[in-house]
């Protein structure tokens, strides 16, 4: 569904501080790519994609925020 | 007079509460007139406005006035009005308290509050930004801003998700770009959409449709930018991810929290949404206390469509619950959102929690449709046209046996 979880990743990650973890579970699968190219851009970090049985478990580290 | 015997609230006055109220109390006549059951609409205003109308107000130039009435004048005679705010909302103990220190029990409860737009969740945004999301005025503002400006770079985005009307922004980009055209001075405006999302819309099919438009109207975007700051005498614009970018004309969507009451009452998450089941809209952990609309933490866009929709779903299980039919009504996530795209086209963003948001593309018809969901808007409040979006929709929710 539209906007779906890239939605939930910026709402975290306008909470989070640089060092901290964000832990995304998502069942769209354009979570992955979506999130990859963010990272790519923002210079933020993906730790891991785990390919849980219905969801995947993407976790990024907050390397980057602000200026 | 006793007693009644079954107290429905719905709090909040907004699309979603109003239908509410409405279905309730016309499925409901012959007890509510018999005094066995009450339904109590709280209302944090006396007004009801056309919200999508905004968007008309800003960069069409309509009259404000058209999008607003009583909200007195869109309910039905056998509910019980209640023109004061809800303070708090105890779950547990299925009270609500009233500005006025009145306390309504309830034994079914409706939550439909909206989302509160919140510009100052942003530094500098009040100060910078003209926006089409928190008032009739502040959308006219846009109209008179517009009429004066003689060139430059206007940028159109949004501050923060999750928001109301996810195809707002695009459809301001695009209803900027016919203004300047029309005026013959589209050559003096670099025009901008900025987005927190990898691509212009966030659902992929129907990005697909607005990129090419995008570009043969040379409305540039910028992706991935999530609004920090504003600097309004810099003119300038800095995102999380560490860009900035300086502007002659900044209109944002604002970022969007729950309403007070929810976050005064503790029973949303930090943003203020309300945690629910996205088929029954059952508020985690509660059978008799409901949320619907932009109050929710589901997962689907906040439109005035989910809340019509969830609002008649949840009416249903409420019905069914007290006349004792033993049935249980799931919404299937059905959204409908008008997507105005200029040059007087639509398209709409149609999809469910099984089915995939669709590629459809703008077309004149479908612009007259979505003038005609505008026009009907008073009227479908009462819930006397649901045979009309019943036809339209098709299935937007299933009955098992509870």
């Amino acid at each position: 569904m539209c906007p779906g979880p890239i939605t939930d990743l910026f709402r975290a990650y306008r909470n989070a501080n640089v060092g901290d973890v964000i832990e995304l579970l998502a069942t769209d699968p354009a979570a992955r790519s979506d999130t990859e190219a963010w990272a790519r851009r923002s210079g933020n970090e993906i730790v891991a994609v785990i390919d849980e049985k219905d969801y995947l478990r993407i976790q990024v580290c907050v390397v980057k925020k602000g200026r | 007079m006793q007693e009644p015997s079954v107290n429905i609230v719905v709090v909040g006055g907004g699309s979603g509460g109003t239908l509410s109220a409405n279905l309730l109390a016309k499925q409901l006549g012959n007890e509510i007139n018999a005094g066995r059951v009450q339904v109590h609409l709280v209302l944090g205003s006396h007004e009801h406005i056309f919200q999508p109308g905004y968007l008309h107000v800003a960069f069409v130039g309509q009259d404000p006035t058209e999008i607003v009435r009583e909200e007195r004048s869109l309910v039905n005679q056998n509910v019980h009005l209640v023109e004061d705010r809800a303070e708090r909302i105890d779950l547990k103990s299925q009270v609500v308290t009233l500005a006025s220190r009145v306390k309504l029990h309830y034994d079914y409860l409706i939550i439909a509050t909206g989302s509160v737009p919140n510009p100052k969740a942003i530094p500098g945004f009040s100060e910078a930004a003209l926006n089409f999301h928190t008032s009739p005025e502040e959308s006219r503002k846009i109209w008179n801003v517009i009429q004066q400006f003689d060139g430059g770079h206007v940028v159109v985005g949004i501050a923060g998700v999750p928001h109301k009307c996810p195809p707002s922004p695009n459809e301001a980009a695009f209803l900027m770009d016919d203004y300047f055209r029309k005026g013959g001075m589209r050559d003096k405006v670099k025009l901008t959409f900025l987005t927190p999302y990898p691509r212009p819309y966030p659902a992929e099919p129907m990005s697909r449709v607005v990129e090419p438009l995008f570009k043969e109207r040379g409305i540039e975007v910028v992706t991935f930018f999530n609004v920090e700051s504003v600097d309004p005498a810099k003119k300038e614009i800095y995102s999380l991810e560490g860009e900035s970018l300086s502007y002659d004309l900044l209109i944002m969507v604002p970022p969007h929290r729950g309403a007070d009451v929810v976050v005064e009452s503790g029973i949303g998450d930090a943003d203020g949404w309300i945690p629910a089941d996205k088929n029954t809209m059952r508020i985690t952990g509660y059978e008799n206390a409901y949320a619907i609309g932009d109050a929710t933490n589901i997962p689907v866009s906040k439109t005035g469509v989910t809340a019509h929709l969830q609002a008649i779903t949840v009416t249903d299980n409420i019905l069914s619950a007290i006349r004792q039919r033993k049935k249980l009504y799931k919404y299937n996530g059905r959204i409908n959102c008008p997507f105005e795209m200029g040059s007087g086209k639509a398209a709409f963003v149609v999809g469910s929690y099984d089915m995939p948001v669709k590629e459809i593309h703008p077309s004149r018809i479908r612009y007259m449709m979505k003038k005609g969901f505008a026009m009907f808007y008073w009227r479908t409040l009462s819930g006397s046209l649901d045979w009309l979006f019943g036809l339209y929709f098709g299935k937007t929710q299933t009955v098992e046996s509870a």
